[in-house]
Formats: structure tokens, C-alpha cells, sequence
């Protein structure tokens, strides 16, 4: 199931990405895109130096949610969740504005700040990583994704980019050797 | 083992390329080391990727691996740049020294290319003509130029029509054409390609500067419009500032120089060596040669009685110092750098700012250089004003949002969701002033894994940038307003990073060995048989980006190695 995650803290950082990027009726948000499915494949490859902070800080951050609201963060209502992360939320450069004080509040703001990086890689980035699964967080913006190019008449200003297919790297790549060449009008030219 | 050249080149950027390319055609036996990997076109072909290019900074030396520090002044310690170290481990790519590779700063880049105007080489005798001696700071470092734009005009051209600019000329032998640069300075042709399709924003950037009384034209690009040469025609794709180009329509040395290079025959190169010692011999001290690593670690060496260290200004003054090569000191000082007043609007319309590469665009001169008015801030100085309408991808803009903007929850995701489509920016370039206080050395504590020291970066934010940053911070809320922006703000003023990949000045050149390192063609005045060249060799910044200027410099200095 998880390359990394325990269950528990899967959850945990679920709850954490899906109030930093909420869904709405019709309107998806970091849990429809997969942002744990994408931080679990980037604890696992890219960035394994990361996981001690996750491990450790998904447990801090169920503690303190215990001793506060009597449940785990996951547990938690929306309006509660929103509280507590607020008090982890810290300026880039400044202190924790509230939480629990001391080393446990230093955990839990770096872990907020490192969720929130791969929260928005995770539902803005390619889906090949693991997120933004059916491309939700492009079609949430109006972007749309591995373009090999655009013509005079995208580029004009006011253009609907809605109107252009949402379109994936491995997309583009299948479509590019189905052209037979480097890809749709001229490829790079030379070798090597 | 040791090898041993006809020439040995390091680092194959912007100005290696080139010299490497010269000597080779010209029946040399080169030997090309250069720290990065050897980037191939399968590579990008799908490099429509901003997790790998962007948020893991995959092209550019990771501090992880490549360590710089700074400190703002001489009482504070130095640290690993700290506005390029995110939370995640890895480091912001935008404010770090340039891609690595055959390539180097060329790989990455936006593709701005720009001749300098006459003034830039006289920046010290025009300020203190226009605005007196006491006009510098005390500490102030800054000379004119040894070498005039008369001078460097062949090789500006030369440059443009070899390697390929695509852009629209403003003064054709004194003749001038609409749609240029009306201040440009008189060229012997126009450009070999016309200029790029520009963004969508900025028609509205243009007709709001015309209103101010501007005269907007489209910036020339060192990305083709059509087919040329090595090149292909530009597809607009937006992916393009800090990423490979997909199908080389991205001007880069890897695809014009080194290709051509290795087309010679006469060029050996060797991707991943890392050089750490340029060595010397005999009585005079000549260059012999360079050690590098190999990346297990393997010292190799190899020799040649020339040495051409074409490494980013960085990079060079911290070989130099490690070789021990700094007789006057002079190794380091006069450090440069841009500062940049990012100022971001949200449009009324749709922008699609992940279109079109970052210079599909227009810039303001007006306000360049010594065309800056009389003014009663103190501005001595100008800059060019960009529009900034393409070339933007989701990642990046989620990283720039309003200052009091939540950053997250509800209130983010709408205001994401229903403005990045109409995002549009605009910047300046201030050239900092080279000072006495500002100056790299090597950092006494930090080393890298192979046991080398860290180039260490003294630089804060003088009053003359602060002046100019907010003097041109009102300009571009004037352009933004009159743009119809329904909100814009600008980056922290002084801004928190020290690095614009436009880092120049730390091996100056110049006609007095007493007070510079090498000479205009880029000879060390110290070591016979050795040249460093590239950005660390200008006296002073120009409000423009460097790169065409540090090719014209590398055209010259090759012209000099093969007369002899």
C-alpha cells in the first residue's frame, strides 16, 4: 500500500495536505489529487533524508492533537484541524507563533513547511510522481500541463487555455513516438 | 594517469564553448573538463517537468554537493546560502551559481542577450562627470573599462550572427529602424532571425508604456524564431528559464559550440572531472597544466602550456585562490551582482503566463544606464524595465503570492485557482556598485567532499541599490496601474538573496597588473600561459544580462590565443 508511511501517519499528513489545499463540492482538492500518494513515492526516492521528520513529527503531531481535542489529527473536524495547523504555520523565517513550545514545536513547524512544499508539488506537479492524479490540480488553475508547444492563436491575450486537452508527460511522450519523430512539428535537428 | 594537451579548457559555459570551438577548428589538440554531466538531446525531449527542474533543482550544483556561503558583512558568520536552502534539503535553483555540464549557464538560462551600451564601459568617468566625485561611496572599487563598445562591436556581432539572436535592430550604421531599441548603439547589420512571437500579456505592457511615454521594444533573444543554423524554431512550450530546450531552439554552447567543437575531431572532453588545482612550473611560474577529481575521487592530471579557466565568475576566483595564484590580492574582489525588484500583477484577462520562454517580451530603456533622469532620490544609475508575461509554471507561481495572501486553506486554493492564468511580472536589474566590502574568499570552516574550501560571499545590499530598487519600484507600479492590474506587489526590498546568476567582477580586468588579474584579452597578469575568462573579468555591471557580453569577450580572447 505505502512505500513509506505507516497507516497512521499516511492519515496524518492526508488530514495535514487536504486542509492545506481543501476539496469542495465539484471542486477537488490535495486528497483527490493523491499529495500523500506523491510525498509517500518522494520519502521512498528523491528524498529519503526527509523521513525521520515525517515519522517523527506525524507522531508529535498526533500528540499534540490527543492532548488538545482527545483524537488524532485525522480525527479531527476541519475547523479543528485548522486551529491547530494555524499555530504551526510559521513566516519562512520566523519562530512558531503558538503550539506546544520547546523541540516538539520546532518538529512540527519544519514538518508544516515540508507539507506544504509537497503538498503543492503534489497536486501541481506531473502526475507521474505520484500526485495530481487525472491531472485535478492543473484543471483546478487553467494550466494545461506538458504542452509541446502553442500557436499565435493560444498565445492571444484573453485566450481560454481551458480549451486546450489537459495533457501529461507520459501523454506527450506516447503521442510523440506514436508521430513516429521527437515529437509533434520539428524535433531538434543534429545528432547526438 | 596524465594527459597531456595543446590546450585544456574548464568548463564549457558560455565562453568555454566558444574558446574551445576556436582552438579546435584552428587544429588544436583540446582537452575539455568540465565538473557536470554530459547532457544529451533524449534527455530533454521531455524535460516538460518542473518537479525535476524546478522544485529539485536537478541541473544546478546543489550546495549538498557544490557549498557556498555568505555572510551580509565581516563581523557575521557565514552559512550556506540561506535563500537558497529550502526546507526540503535541496536548494531553490534560481538563486544558486548556473547549471552544470557541457553547456553550463547556457543550459539553464532565459536567453537574454544583450549588447552592452557605450556608457557601461564608462560607468565610473560618466558618474562622476554627471554627478561629481563625491557621488561614489568611499569604499567604491569601480573603474571604466579597459576596451570600448567600438571595440567589442565585431565580436557583439560576431556572437549574434555564429551562435544566433533573434530580435529586431533599433540603429543600423546610425540609421534607425522602428521597432527597435531607439537608444540602441549603432551595429554594422540587424539580427540573423526576426524577433520571437511575444507572450500575451505583453501587448497590454507595451500600450501602457507607450501611454507613460516609454518606448517599449521587444528584447533580443538568444532563442530562434526560425530555423537557424544548429538551431530549431522556438514552439513557445513556456518551459524554458531553468530548463533544457526540447528541441534546441535555445541558444546554449552545448548544441553551437561544443557540438562543433567535437565535430573537429581535435576535442577531448571529459564531462564530470572536477577541477581543483591549476598547476605551475619552472622558474617564471608558468601554467603546466590542472589536477581534477574524477567523481570516485581519482586525482588525474593533466598538462598543457595553456590553461583557459572559463568557469562562472564564482567558480574561477575560487580555483585561483586554491592554486595560490593572488599575487596582489586582487583574486575575489569587486564582486557584482543584480538585484532584480520582482514586482508580479494579476491582469483582468487571461495572461496564460506558462506560455512562450521568459525574453518572448518587451523592455523599457528609457530609464537604462545614464539615460536615468535627474532625479532627486540619488539614482545614479539605471536599469532596464522587462515585461515578464511567459514562462511561468505552476510550482514556481504557488512560491510568489501577495504579501498577507493565506498561503493555504480555502482562501489559497481560490485565489490560486482563479489567478494564476492572469499572473504577469515585471523587473528591473540594478547593478550593485563593486566596493571594498563586497569580495569572495575561501571559507576558512566549510569544504566540499573531495576536501576543497568553499568560496565564501561578502556581500550586502548597499544604499544605491536600495535607492534605485524603490525608485524603480514606483516606475512599475506606475506601468502595472496604467496595465489595468487588479492587484500586484513586489519581492522584500532589499531583496534576501545575494546570487542573480549574474555574478560578475571577481577576477577584473584591466591594463595595470598592480590592480587586476588579467589583462582585456583575458591573460592573468600573474601566470604566463594562463586566461580566465567570463564574467569575472567585467569592471563594472551593466543594467543588461552579461552572457552576450562574456561571448563577445570570449570571440576576442580566442582571436588572441591564435595570433599568438
Amino acid at each position: 500500500m505505502w512505500k513509506f508511511f505507516r497507516p497512521e501517519e499516511a492519515a496524518a499528513v492526508e488530514a495535514m495536505s487536504a486542509r492545506i489545499i481543501p476539496s469542495d463540492p465539484g471542486s477537488p482538492g490535495a486528497r483527490e489529487a493523491g499529495a500523500v500518494r506523491y510525498i509517500d513515492e518522494a520519502l521512498a526516492e528523491a528524498s529519503p533524508d526527509l523521513g525521520r521528520l515525517y515519522r517523527d513529527g506525524a507522531a508529535h503531531l498526533d500528540e499534540l492533537s490527543h492532548s488538545r481535542c482527545g483524537r488524532v489529527f485525522a480525527d479531527l473536524g476541519p475547523a479543528e484541524q485548522d486551529v491547530l495547523l494555524a499555530s504551526l504555520d510559521q513566516a519562512p523565517d520566523g519562530e512558531v507563533r503558538d503550539a506546544a513550545g520547546g523541540e516538539q514545536a520546532g518538529i512540527l513547524g519544519r514538518l508544516f513547511a515540508v507539507v506544504w512544499e509537497h503538498t503543492i508539488q503534489g497536486v501541481f506537479g506531473d502526475p507521474m510522481y505520484g500526485g495530481n492524479q487525472d491531472c485535478v490540480g492543473w484543471k483546478l488553475i487553467g494550466f494545461p500541463g506538458a504542452q509541446w508547444g502553442y500557436d499565435a492563436g493560444q498565445m492571444r491575450p484573453g485566450f481560454d487555455a481551458a480549451t486546450i486537452p489537459v495533457q501529461t508527460l507520459g501523454q506527450l511522450r506516447q503521442r510523440s513516438s506514436a508521430a513516429g519523430d521527437g515529437g509533434p512539428g520539428a524535433g531538434p535537428r543534429g545528432g547526438a | 594517469m596524465t594527459e597531456r594537451a595543446d590546450a585544456i579548457v574548464v568548463g564549457l559555459g558560455a565562453s568555454g564553448g566558444i574558446i574551445a570551438h576556436q582552438l579546435a577548428a584552428a587544429g588544436l589538440r583540446v582537452l575539455a573538463l568540465d565538473k557536470g554531466p554530459m547532457h544529451s538531446d533524449d534527455e530533454f525531449r521531455f524535460k516538460h517537468d518542473e518537479i525535476r527542474y524546478y522544485s529539485r533543482g536537478s541541473l544546478v550544483p546543489q550546495l549538498s554537493t557544490d557549498p557556498v556561503t555568505w555572510r551580509p558583512d565581516e563581523g557575521t558568520p557565514s552559512r550556506l546560502l540561506p535563500w537558497a536552502t529550502g526546507v526540503l534539503g535541496n536548494s531553490e535553483p534560481l538563486h544558486l551559481p548556473p547549471s552544470v555540464g557541457p553547456g553550463g549557464g547556457t543550459l539553464h538560462w532565459g536567453g537574454a542577450s544583450w549588447r552592452h551600451r557605450d556608457s557601461d564601459f564608462r560607468m565610473r568617468s560618466l558618474i562622476v562627470e554627471r554627478f561629481g566625485a563625491d557621488a561614489l561611496p568611499g569604499d567604491s572599487t569601480m573603474v571604466d573599462w579597459p576596451l570600448r563598445y567600438r571595440d567589442l562591436e565585431p565580436y557583439y556581432d560576431r556572437a549574434e550572427w555564429e551562435l544566433g539572436v533573434s530580435g529586431q535592430a533599433g540603429n543600423v550604421g546610425g540609421e534607425m529602424h522602428p521597432g527597435g531599441n531607439p537608444f540602441e548603439e549603432s551595429r554594422r547589420r540587424g539580427y540573423p532571425m526576426p524577433p520571437l512571437r511575444r507572450a500575451a500579456a505583453d501587448d497590454r505592457f507595451r500600450a501602457a508604456c507607450e501611454r507613460l511615454g516609454f518606448h517599449p521594444f521587444q528584447q533580443p533573444a538568444a532563442i530562434a524564431s526560425t530555423d537557424y543554423k544548429s538551431l530549431s524554431a522556438c514552439q513557445y512550450c513556456g518551459f524554458c528559464h531553468g530548463y533544457l530546450c526540447h528541441v534546441n531552439a535555445k541558444q546554449s554552447s552545448r548544441i553551437t559550440s561544443v557540438r562543433a567543437a567535437l565535430d573537429t575531431g581535435n576535442l577531448r572532453l571529459v564531462p564530470s572531472a572536477r577541477v581543483f588545482k591549476v598547476s605551475r612550473g619552472g622558474a617564471s611560474g608558468r601554467v603546466t597544466g590542472v589536477s581534477y577529481f574524477r567523481p570516485d575521487g581519482t586525482v588525474e592530471e593533466a598538462h598543457a602550456d595553456l590553461v583557459i579557466l572559463a568557469c562562472y565568475a564564482l567558480e574561477n576566483a575560487r580555483l585561483l585562490l586554491t592554486s595560490g595564484i593572488n599575487r596582489n590580492g586582487e583574486v575575489g574582489r569587486h564582486f557584482m551582482t543584480h538585484s532584480f525588484g520582482w514586482c508580479t500583477a494579476v491582469l483582468p484577462e487571461y495572461s496564460n503566463p506558462f506560455m512562450a520562454p521568459l525574453v518572448a517580451a518587451s523592455v523599457v530603456d528609457d530609464l537604462n544606464a545614464e539615460l536615468v533622469p535627474d532625479n532627486d532620490e540619488g539614482v545614479l544609475w539605471g536599469s532596464v524595465i522587462t515585461s515578464i508575461p511567459g514562462d511561468l509554471q505552476p510550482i514556481e507561481a504557488a512560491h510568489n503570492l501577495p504579501p498577507g495572501q493565506p498561503r493555504w486553506g480555502r482562501e489559497f486554493k481560490a485565489w490560486f485557482a482563479r489567478n494564476y492564468r492572469r499572473l504577469f511580472g515585471i523587473h528591473n536589474q540594478i547593478p550593485s556598485f563593486p566596493s571594498r566590502r563586497y569580495y569572495c574568499d575561501l571559507d576558512p570552516d566549510v569544504r566540499d567532499k573531495f576536501g576543497q574550501p568553499a568560496l565564501r560571499i561578502t556581500h550586502g545590499w548597499a544604499g544605491h541599490d536600495v535607492t534605485a530598487l524603490r525608485y524603480f519600484q514606483n516606475i512599475k507600479r506606475r506601468i502595472c496601474e496604467e496595465m489595468g492590474a487588479v492587484e500586484f506587489w513586489t519581492e522584500r526590498l532589499p531583496p534576501p538573496y545575494h546570487l542573480s546568476t549574474h555574478e560578475v567582477g571577481t577576477h577584473r580586468m584591466g591594463e595595470d597588473p598592480g590592480t587586476s588579474v588579467v589583462d582585456l584579452y583575458g591573460q592573468s597578469h600573474e601566470c604566463e600561459g594562463l586566461y580566465v575568462v567570463g564574467g569575472g573579468q567585467f569592471p563594472t555591471l551593466s543594467g543588461y544580462n552579461p552572457t552576450q557580453t562574456i561571448q563577445a569577450l570570449a570571440y576576442l580572447s580566442a582571436d588572441h590565443i591564435l595570433k599568438g
